[in-house]
């Protein structure tokens, strides 16, 4: 067992965060969506990581993918900017393992090169955590699948040019044969792309609903086989709870710094904070959950890498890398007290932001629940 | 044990809450009668894969391959042939 990262992946590492510093901070001010950061993201290649050469990728292997992520969630302040980064990635890792070639061939270059927004839809208003008691349904008719229904929350949807719907195909069948993925453009007839909504945190993140009223999806836009969706989620949460919490510990990486600098720097009582046990405490307890979060996170990146499957990994790594997250995010404006408290300083943004790490991709509560079933409770 | 056997007792051990009900049939529909959910599969594959070192790809991730015990066991079977030949 090496700890050690390959040269290869040092300099990834490295690349990408001077990428992060230098390119993509000057141009994310605001809460708004930057598209000349997405395209800068797209030049640099950072949405075609884990993809082949020959579909427009870099051909980088799965854990120095999250090592990149993790990198740019490190250096790049918008980490609303990023979560768009890694859900055009997924969408992608759904279409390379299941899509025919010629899906690949049509949206695995337009993906890679930001050329093209991808989003992925499952939540609906009536059904998150519950995912597969979605309601949306893709009835074949006339030669094509006639899809009718919402799904909510979804990142991206609002500027989304593709995105992979999951729907109920065959009602009888319920969960697990009876849902279909199907690849949606945004020309499709019946197909409307809602406003963004106001959220807590991760603001440049455009977030919002999709209808679809009898919008025909052609048959070759079926991704998988019909009845195979439920199946295609669960593959597509592991690759998930992967990369999410690369970024979310790129966070905590920095923000762990940007703590133990304050603690050493500011003084009170005519000593560096820091030299107080309990803001000490708060600062080695950060420490200690990134380095833990490394070890959960690049196992279960390896073994994805090494196609084995990875659920129980997955689910630990992302419950408590993102509680780590938010816990820290807590610590981490009242260790600057008034000053973490006021905007300018940016560290209430990461706690807006990072509250958000324990619900999307399954709730810690689901997580809980997904990693007691694994274990044969 | 045989393979299907050896499914059963790990569906009736993991999946089923530890056995106070009857153990499946090989022709029962595991999926039909939400024996197996989506959270049992993860489950199951993890067990398939591990126990018999198989790897089960997109390709064979469908729900009539894991629709009984039986069509369980023959899916295994065939990969299991598989990895001999090779
Ligand atoms: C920023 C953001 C981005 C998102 N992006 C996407 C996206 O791109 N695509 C997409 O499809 N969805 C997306 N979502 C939706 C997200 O996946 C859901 O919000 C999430 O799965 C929770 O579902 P819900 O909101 O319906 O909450 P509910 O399922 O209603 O849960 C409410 C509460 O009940 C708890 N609960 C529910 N069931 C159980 C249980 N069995 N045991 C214990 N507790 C339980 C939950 O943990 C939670 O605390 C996003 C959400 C956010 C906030």
């Amino acid at each position: 067992m090496d700890f050690s990262f390959s040269e290869e992946q040092a300099v990834l590492r490295e690349t990408i965060i001077r990428f992060a510093l230098k390119e993509i901070n000057p141009l994310v001010e605001g809460d708004h969506f930057a598209r000349e950061a997405w395209a800068k993201c797209g030049e640099m290649q950072l949405m075609g990581l884990p993809f082949s050469e020959e579909h427009g990728g870099c051909g980088v292997d799965f854990l120095s993918t999250a090592l990149g992520i993790y990198a740019l969630g490190y250096a790049c302040r918008d980490a609303g900017l990023v979560h768009a980064v890694v859900t055009q990635i997924l969408c992608g890792l759904q279409i390379r393992q299941f899509g025919t070639e010629e899906q690949k061939k049509k949206y695995l270059p337009d993906l890679c090169s930001g050329r093209r927004i991808f989003a992925q839809a499952i939540t609906e208003a009536g059904s998150g955590s519950d995912a597969l008691a979605m309601r949306t349904q893709a009835r074949w008719e006339g030669g094509a699948f006639l899809l009718n229904g919402s799904k909510m929350f979804i990142s991206n949807g609002p500027l989304a040019d593709v995105v992979i719907v999951f729907a109920v195909t065959n009602p009888e069948a319920r969960t697990l044969g009876g849902i279909s993925c199907l690849i949606v453009e945004k020309e499709f007839p019946g197909f409307e792309r809602c406003r963004a909504m106001e959220k807590m945190g991760l603001k440049s993140l455009q977030n919002g609903e999709l209808v679809f009223e009898d919008t025909p999806v052609p048959a070759e836009n079926l991704l998988g086989r019909e009845g195979q969706g439920a199946i295609i989620f669960n593959e597509s949460m592991e690759w998930e709870r992967s990369l999410l919490p690369a970024s979310h510990l790129g966070t905590l990486e920095r923000i762990f710094e940007t703590c133990a600098r304050h603690a050493r720097e500011r003084n009170a009582f005519g000593q560096p904070i820091g030299k107080f046990q309990s803001v000490a405490h708060k600062i080695a307890e950060m420490k200690m959950n990134l380095e833990l979060g490394k070890l959960i996170l690049f196992k279960s990146a390896s073994m994805k890498e090494q196609k084995k499957r990875a659920p129980l990994e997955a689910s630990i790594g992302k419950l408590f890398i993102s509680e780590s997250l938010k816990k820290a995010c807590l610590d981490a404006v009242q260790i600057h007290g008034g000053y973490g408290y006021m905007c300018e300083y940016g560290i209430e943004r990461d706690l807006r932001d990072s509250i958000a790490s324990t619900i999307y991709s399954g709730t810690s509560e689901v997580q809980k629940n997904i990693i007691a079933r694994l274990i044969g409770l | 044990m045989a393979f299907r056997d050896v499914i059963r007792s790990f569906i009736v051990s993991d999946l089923m809450g530890g056995g106070a009900g009857e153990p499946p049939k090989d022709s029962d529909l595991l999926i039909e009668e939400g024996i197996i959910d989506s959270f049992g599969i993860m489950a199951l594959l993890g067990f398939l894969e591990e126990k018999f070192a198989i790897h089960i790809s997109g390709d064979e991730l469908l729900p009539e391959n894991f629709a009984s015990i039986e069509s369980i066991s023959s899916l295994v079977d065939r990969k299991t042939e598989l990895r001999t030949e090779a």
